[in-house]
């Protein structure tokens, strides 16, 4: 079952005054109404019109302030995920951050092995097991793409075999409204309805427009049918700096909130109300390597900027975690996932996915999932702030205690260490000294996390479906493939 | 043994790991009442107690505080058995001089040594930090203690121990007394080269070493 | 420095007033077109493309540079002779049907057209009946293909397969990439070429040609 009590930083990170944020906001409004968007649904246009947009007769759709005013006031500032359960999992609004994996890599480093090979869909079960095990995990992503099945309905079997191998809530990808259709159909079943889903989403749906300025059929079809079906939806582009975005980071920020906030706008006029979620990758273009980077530090600039901006929208937020540039379970990893890990919580970054993605998103590793995990917890203490009572300040014990005494045994120790804040135990980091660390093998964190992996995958996973859900959702994905409407030949 | 009897040296073993003085004593009050052994209420009550709470300091389970006030508790527990306790059995375990040798001022270590120490039975006499060469010497002669515990954390200290063995060489008290040496720098290859009888690297194994000692 | 030392470091510079009057200049001091051509802009691209390799250069800086490089040759076109011209061969590229990835495709077009291909480019979502028609109607001797997606890889094979059915496969080299294609992919697929980065997509476009010249 999952944690209900939301994590909130006392001690935060916010860097821009109110000037800069509205000089970057009204950036953004300038973008829509001035230079517009490509918008390729035509029904959307229309809805676009409606809510007081143009179509211009360059091909364009210019969205003036009043209509980004208008869905900015009528979208939730908070709204909750629920697990397989149908229990309350994640408030996603103020500062409340969650951390959770990415979806869709198509290399894994096998946890058993070692070697790098091609995803496949036990790599998605094992994710799942794996997340579900992590108290710091609140969310599950696939974490890797099936690259051995037929693509047909690819993301359909993807999330069910997510659903099976976890409670906690999912978010999704899908390739169009087809197969997020069965999605939705497969969740109503397990909540008993279309509106009992709608009352408690199971999933959020992950959906990016193209940037720069462009809103394709496939993207914008999914947004619509997400605002109807009243299930959480994230309309986040993924600018990359210096090639679908300007190479400054006000300028990157900027474009991707103009993209996003064309969703907002689409959204809640055609479902006023429903829960939307902002945000803008901070995708990096590495201009030598030219490797998309998850970890550069242009990107962890914009993505400050972002959540600031996310916050004064009043909008619940997408975020980054738990992901690196490197190509090894090593030091790079450490630092990267450490720095992203800890800036998702100054700013109190509300959903953070990407947790175990290495080498600019090709490739995942189960120990980073479980290094992250360690990291949340440790800052989860950092960020909890000091509390400052009499007991606290602690005076009297001072005074008990006196010049060369010491605290070991002093009473106000022990209450402090089982009753008060304790002190944060790892479970993975090294707390030993050299001789009993070489007693017990000599182990690095990699080492570790992989022992913690393996401990994971072989015990018992989490209760098992019911049958009849089960049966039933098998046979709306079979359903699916087998429909002439989902694409690709094999 | 009966339920009842069981449950009181069950009881006794919970309050030995809660660090709760009171309790124990109250447990092993009943159960000698009860007519339980006095030998079984030291082995399979107090004793058997501490070990699970080292036990558990090992596991991450409780913190070193803990351990501690556990051991404390158990004091008072042996303090009320050891009437009762037949005459080999309630010897304390020793008298250990304990301290930080001159030149150092480093003593959380040798404190936590101590109260593992007194916790497990020792007699212990603390002359703190900074302590020379002769006062340890004086103080074992002074005591008659049947153990010496130095501890340095400093490079540049550590010759303190060797000169110290010295001097009990010279004031011919050597052979009545066993030598224990720790601190981060000391190693047991160091302990060998000056002749000390047994070196620790933490609290725990200077208790296991220094039972296996006297 | 030489007057082709010259030119090329400006070509490496992108600063294009200078490479079009040292080109220029060149004519005037009867080099022909062709030698221009050679030992001075793909002389220079040449140097461009190690240093990209080597991490030396931004890739905008290497953008730049190609377009500098183009400026130089349109003065030289007419010059040139039919044989002379050496365009090293005609591109259609996009991206397969169902994939909105671009960058890499973009990155990999403008550099072959920098290296002297001509390039069709049909942008994204391309179908492979729409490949097979451009290729016939352009005459392309090479098609390149870009998927990131593990769902449109297959487009790939598709394409290939509409390639031979419009009998065309003999005459247009296949050539793919994006981040889920492998060697391994290619050779399945029955593709001529793979290249993992744009600096490799233009010496295995390179390789091709010269086995087809
Ligand atoms: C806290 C500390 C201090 C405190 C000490 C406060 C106090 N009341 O004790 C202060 C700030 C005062 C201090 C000062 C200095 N310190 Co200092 N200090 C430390 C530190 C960080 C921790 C020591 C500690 O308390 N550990 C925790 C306890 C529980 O562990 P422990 O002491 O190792 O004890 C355990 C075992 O060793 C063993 N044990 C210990 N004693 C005994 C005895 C026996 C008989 C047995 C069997 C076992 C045993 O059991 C204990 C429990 O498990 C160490 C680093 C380190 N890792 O040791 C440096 C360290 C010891 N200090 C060091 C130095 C250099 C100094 C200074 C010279 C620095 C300065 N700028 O002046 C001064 C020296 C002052 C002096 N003359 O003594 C160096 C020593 C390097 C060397 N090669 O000698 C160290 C290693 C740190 C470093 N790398 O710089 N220090
Ligand atoms: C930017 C990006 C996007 C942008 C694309 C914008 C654009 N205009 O192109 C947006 C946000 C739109 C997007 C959307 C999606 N994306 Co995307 N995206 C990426 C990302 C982060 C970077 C791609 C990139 O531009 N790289 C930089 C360029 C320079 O490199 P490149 O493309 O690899 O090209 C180089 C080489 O591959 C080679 N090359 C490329 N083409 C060719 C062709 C030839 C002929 C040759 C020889 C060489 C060659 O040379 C190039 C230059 O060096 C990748 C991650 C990654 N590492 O690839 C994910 C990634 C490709 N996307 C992914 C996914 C899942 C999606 C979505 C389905 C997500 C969603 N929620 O809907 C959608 C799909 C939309 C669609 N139908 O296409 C997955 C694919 C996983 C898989 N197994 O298939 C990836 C791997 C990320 C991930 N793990 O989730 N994405």
């Amino acid at each position: 079952m999952s944690d209900v009590a939301p994590f909130t930083p006392a001690v935060r990170l916010s860097h821009l005054g109110d000037d800069v944020k509205t000089r970057i906001f009204e950036a953004a409004l300038r973008v829509l109404a001035d230079v517009g968007a490509s918008v390729q649904h035509d029904e959307a246009v229309r809805l676009l019109q409606k809510a007081g947009c143009s179509l211009d007769s360059d091909g364009l759709v210019r969205v003036p302030r009043p209509a980004v005013e208008r869905a900015l006031s009528s979208a939730p500032n908070a709204f909750t995920l629920y697990d397989r359960d149908g229990a309350a999992a994640m408030e996603l609004g103020g500062h409340n951050v969650y951390f959770g994996t990415g979806s869709d890599l198509m290399w894994q480093y096998d946890p058993h092995t070692g070697e790098h090979r091609p995803s496949r869909l036990d790599d998605i079960a094992r994710v799942a097991r794996v997340c579900e095990a992590l108290p710091n995990m609140d969310f599950v992503m696939s974490g890797a793409y099936p690259t051995e099945l037929d693509p047909r309905g690819v993301y359909a079997v993807t999330f069910l075999t997510m659903m099976r191998n976890c409670t906690k809530p999912l978010v999704i990808v899908a390739e169009s409204e087809i197969d997020l259709g069965v999605i939705i159909d497969v969740a109503a079943d397990v909540r008993g309805g279309r509106d009992q889903l709608r009352e408690r989403p199971y999933f959020l749906a992950y959906v990016e427009p193209v940037s720069p300025l462009s809103h394709p059929a496939e993207s914008v079809a999914k947004l619509l049918l997400c605002a109807d079906a009243g299930v959480p939806v994230a309309y986040v582009p993924a600018p990359l700096l210096g090639a679908t975005s300007p190479v400054s980071s006000a300028g990157h920020v900027v474009q991707g909130m103009a993209e996003c906030l064309l969703g907002l706008v689409l959204h809640q006029h055609r479902a006023p109300g429903a829960p939307f979620m902002f945000g803008v990758n901070q995708g990096t273009l590495d201009m030598v390597s030219g490797q998309p980077s998850y970890a550069a530090v242009e990107g962890f600039m914009n993505y400050l900027t972002v959540v600031e901006m996310a916050k004064w929208l009043g909008l619940p937020n997408w975020g980054i975690s738990g992901c690196t540039d490197s190509q090894a379970i090593d030091a790079q990893l450490g630092l990267e996932v450490g720095e992203l890990t800890l800036l998702s919580m100054l700013l109190g970054s509300n959903l953070n996915h990407d947790v175990g993605f290495m080498g600019f998103g090709l490739t995942g590793a189960l120990e980073e999932i479980v290094i992250t995990d360690e990291f949340v917890s440790m800052n989860k203490k950092l960020l909890s702030g000091i509390p400052v009572q009499d007991e606290d300040l602690a005076v009297n014990v001072i005074a008990e205690v006196g010049p060369k005494g010491h605290y070991l045994r002093h009473p106000h120790t022990r209450r402090y260490l089982r009753k008060g804040p304790g002190q944060w135990r790892p479970r993975l980091l090294n707390r030993d000294n050299r001789d009993r660390w070489v007693e017990c093998g000599g182990l690095d964190l990699r080492e570790k996390a992989r022992r913690k992996v393996q401990a994971i995958l072989e015990s018992e996973g989490p209760p098992t479906l019911d049958p009849v859900l089960l049966a039933l959702a098998e046979e709306r994905v079979a359903a699916l493939k087998a429909s002439p409407k989902v694409g690709s030949p094999s | 043994m009966s339920t009842t009897r069981h449950a009181i040296i069950e009881e006794i073993i919970e309050a030995v790991v809660e660090g709760e003085p009171e309790p124990v004593i109250a447990g092993v009050r009943r159960a000698l009442e009860a007519g339980v052994d006095p030998e079984t209420v030291l082995n399979d009550g107090l004793t058997a107690a501490m070990t699970s709470v080292g036990d558990m300091l090992d596991r991450g389970e409780v913190f070193i505080p803990d351990v501690l006030w556990s051991a404390e508790a158990m004091q008072e527990g042996l303090a009320l058995l050891l009437p009762h306790l037949s005459e080999g059995a309630s010897r304390s375990a020793g008298t250990v001089v304990l301290g930080t040798v001159q030149g150092d001022v480093h003593d959380i270590g040798k404190n936590f040594v101590g109260l593992m120490l007194s916790g497990a039975g020792f007699e212990v006499v603390d002359l703190g930090h900074d302590v020379t060469a002769e006062a340890f010497v004086e103080a074992v002669a002074e005591h008659g203690a049947g153990l010496l515990g130095m501890s340095a954390m400093l490079t540049t200290t550590m010759p303190v121990m060797s000169r110290t063995l010295q001097l009990l060489e010279a004031r011919s008290l050597r052979s009545g007394v066993r030598v224990l040496v720790g601190g981060a720098p000391v190693t047991q290859s160091y302990a060998d080269k000056i002749g000390a009888d047994g070196w620790a690297i933490d609290a725990t194994k200077a208790v296991a070493v220094a039972k296996e000692l006297v | 420095m030489s007057l082709f030392e010259d030119l090329k470091l400006n070509v490496e510079q992108g600063k294009k007033e200078a490479v079009l009057a040292l080109v220029a200049q060149a004519l005037d001091q009867g080099h022909s077109a062709q030698q221009i051509l050679q030992q001075g802009l793909i002389a220079a691209m040449d140097i461009v493309g190690a240093k990209m390799e080597q991490e030396e250069m931004f890739i905008p800086e290497v953008l730049r540079a190609a377009k500098t490089m183009e400026a130089g040759l349109e003065i030289l076109k007419p010059l040139l002779g039919v044989g002379d011209m050496q365009v090293s061969g005609k591109v259609v590229m996009g991206t397969v049907k169902g994939d909105l990835h671009d960058i890499g495709k973009n990155l990999v077009a403008m550099l072959l057209s920098s290296a002297g291909f001509e390039v069709i480019d049909l942008g994204i979502n391309v179908a492979p009946a729409v490949f097979a028609q451009k290729a016939e109607e352009t005459g392309a001797d090479f098609l390149g293909m870009s998927a990131l997606l593990t769902t449109t890889m297959p487009m790939m094979a598709a394409t290939i397969e509409e390639l031979e059915k419009a009998g065309l496969r003999g005459r247009v080299r296949v050539l793919i990439g994006g981040a889920p294609v492998t060697q391994a992919y290619a050779d399945q697929i029955g593709a001529d070429g793979y290249a993992s980065d744009a600096g490799a997509a233009i010496k295995v476009a390179k390789e091709l040609g010269a086995l087809v010249a």
